[in-house]
């Protein structure tokens, strides 16, 4: 086995072990939970003792705590995750359109935010000290530093009530019953609701890559390999495209975390402009304690942070010769 | 060692030494316009913070503000009577925006102390030691990045009544992390340099080395993360009040958002809206910008040239 491997199988071994201890936490956490949602339905007494232990041993609540937590995992890693208690359908059912709301909403999003702030950083850290870097540092501060949910709550006033350009709630008109992902998001209104929405998350993100490429620019720029392209007779343009390639792994390496971080959804975002994402349902289920639902739902995000980290050292280990590949146990 | 004889003047002479590196590091403040300005800010809230629940004209809670004919005034605009207007409930604005500060401070700063602190903490040792330590420890790390900080707090709330301090806890078990991971790779390059190896040499324990040498040498970036800390914890704490998870018994800026949201207010209740929602973002940008103009202080790779 190459270095490389080595390192590529520990990580991956890591990842698992992660997983495992990440979902048992989930477990404890949602046992600890008091109540449950049966309450509702025992205490309203239409149910008698027969009918209750029915539905109980259907979602495997009349087993001991070590089998439900042996069934949970075995369900969890295949990924069977039952029905919904609240919505009476499978979660899965429930969750997938969620999650490609949210995914619709945010990867284009994140993607945008990479590419046009990261140039723009790039620009700003090469003419450094100009009034463009400071103006462009100062309004990502403030976008990337004001919680989410308020930025949303003042384009939704400025462009939804006063200016009256676009609609302040919801992914589609009201009156709009679209069947299937294609009709949903191939038309018009979709557009309508969603430029606010991913205006605020492009704002929200960008503030990350205008620094993180601002700064490796301004590292690189008194670098020796940049005097050679100078001297080799590069223009401006050209130098600073030389210096931002060698700046990019870390821009690369943060845009897989925030990958990762999407599956999330962006939870407030989500709820003030109504966008049902998996973020808004996570909370909405967690309120109704729908148990199902947000174990499946907390797996979910926790399962792809965990192999977006994963790629993201993979990566870094495998562009950067620097990094040291024993999993920087020596500096 | 001379100093053995003398352990009293030597503390003095620490603590001295150490109070100049402070005072330095603060020196950037006077540079940075942009600096200062927060500075301002966050004094403004600090002292909103200890003095904010004295200086409000009403109780936020308990007080409805009735107008002529003891009718209550519900959303109206500002007057001679609430100078920041009421609110659905008929309750004074400037009342609540004055007690909502002290909630945001507890929870940013013992939030930010407590995250820097910690992350400080297991960031030396994790860089220090090496070997089955570090491995440990950063795997610790991975595991709070992996499960989602929202998700978790909203389920931690749901069967724990929400207190500011429990709130508080929640947010420094979950942003250690990034103090942590960024202080280690400090001290793993601090850690080959030769005064350490020299203190090492001459005998210093473990722990002497690790606080004498290499901690006060990654300060300065402790000091950075924990004034990011304190921005992260203002903006989780309103976040968990505008979502409802907020201390029910304590008026907060995040719990004043929520209430207008949910009411439905937003449209028309501008002075409602307003004086939570800036003051939030101005705390956060404040403390935020200072943070960043300390980084160009303190980050040699960024000084180079100009």
């Amino acid at each position: 086995m190459t270095k490389f491997q080595r390192f590529l199988f520990k990580r991956l071994a890591v990842s698992i072990l992660l997983t495992l201890v990440a979902v048992s936490i989930i477990f404890v956490v949602l046992r600890l939970l008091p109540g449950s949602p049966f309450e509702a339905l025992v205490t309203s007494g239409n149910l008698n003792q027969e009918q209750i232990d029915e539905i109980r041993a259907m979602y495997g609540l009349d087993q001991s705590i070590g089998a439900q937590y042996v069934n949970y995992l075995t369900s969890l890693l295949t990924f069977q995750f039952g029905y919904s208690i609240l919505r009476s359908q499978p979660v899965w059912d429930v969750l997938e359109p969620r999650l490609i709301n949210s995914l619709i909403l945010l990867v284009p999003a994140l993607v945008t935010t990479a590419i046009l702030s990261s140039a723009l950083g790039m620009y700003a850290g090469w003419n450094r000290g100009s009034g463009l870097e400071k103006g462009s540092i100062i309004s990502t501060t403030l976008l990337r530093s004001t919680p989410v949910f308020i930025t949303a709550i003042f384009f939704i006033i400025v462009f939804a009530y006063n200016l009256e350009v676009v609609p302040a709630l919801g992914m589609r008109s009201i009156r709009a019953t679209p069947d299937g992902y294609l009709e949903t998001f191939v038309s018009l209104d979709f557009l309508h609701h969603y430029v606010l929405p991913f205006t605020v998350a492009v704002l929200y993100y960008s503030g990350d890559f205008l620094l993180l490429a601002r700064n490796g620019v301004v590292e690189k720029r008194g670098s020796e390999f940049l005097k050679l392209h100078r001297a080799k007779g590069l223009s401006e343009m050209e130098q600073l495209a030389r210096a931002g390639r060698n700046s990019m792994l870390p821009i690369l390496t943060y845009f897989t975390l925030r990958l990762g971080m999407i599956f999330q959804g962006l939870i407030l975002l989500e709820v003030v402009f109504s966008w049902p994402g998996i973020g808004r349902e996570l909370v909405l289920a967690i309120q109704q304690q729908d148990y199902p639902l947000v174990q499946a739902a907390v797996f979910i995000m926790a399962l792809a942070v965990i192999i977006a980290n994963l790629l993201a050292d993979v990566l870094y280990a495998y562009f950067d010769p620097t990094v040291s590949t024993n999993g920087g146990s020596s500096a | 060692m001379s100093t053995e004889t003398k352990p009293e003047a030597e503390l003095y002479e620490r603590v001295d030494a150490l109070w100049t590196i402070v005072r330095d590091q603060f020196a950037f403040l006077r540079r940075d316009p942009l600096a200062f300005a927060g500075m301002v800010v966050v004094a403004a809230f600090v002292f909103l913070g200890l003095f904010g629940p004295f200086l409000a004209p009403h109780d936020p809670i308990e007080y409805t503000v009735r107008g002529d004919a003891n009718s209550v005034l519900r959303l109206s605009a500002p007057s001679a009577d609430a100078f920041l207007g009421t609110t659905a409930y008929g309750k004074d604005v400037l009342s609540q925006f004055l007690a909502g500060a002290r909630p945001t401070l507890i929870v940013g700063l013992f939030g930010g102390l407590g995250t820097g602190a910690l992350g400080f903490a297991i960031g030396v040792v994790s860089g220090y030691y090496g070997g089955w330590v570090d491995e440990v420890l950063m795997r610790l790390t991975d595991l709070t990045f992996s499960l989602p900080f929202m998700p978790m707090a909203l389920l931690l709330l749901t069967f724990m009544t929400p207190n500011i301090w429990l709130i508080t806890a929640i947010i420094v078990v979950f942003l250690w992390k990034m103090p942590a991971r960024v202080v280690r790779s400090e001290v793993l390059s601090v850690r080959e340099r030769t005064f350490v190896r020299s203190a090492r040499a001459s005998g210093a324990s473990n722990l002497r080395t690790m606080l004498y040498h290499v901690a006060p040498n990654v300060l300065p970036i402790g000091f950075l993360y924990t004034a990011y800390g304190v921005a992260w914890a203002i903006a989780a704490q309103a976040s968990l009040a505008f979502l409802g998870f907020g201390d029910p018994t304590m008026t907060s800026w995040g719990r004043m958002l929520r209430q207008v949201f949910e009411s439905g207010n937003m449209r028309v209740a501008w002075w409602w809206v307003l004086p939570p929602a800036l003051g939030i973002a101005a705390i956060t940008t404040s403390v935020f910008l200072i943070g960043r103009a300390y980084e160009e202080v303190i980050n040699p790779e960024i000084q180079t040239d100009q």
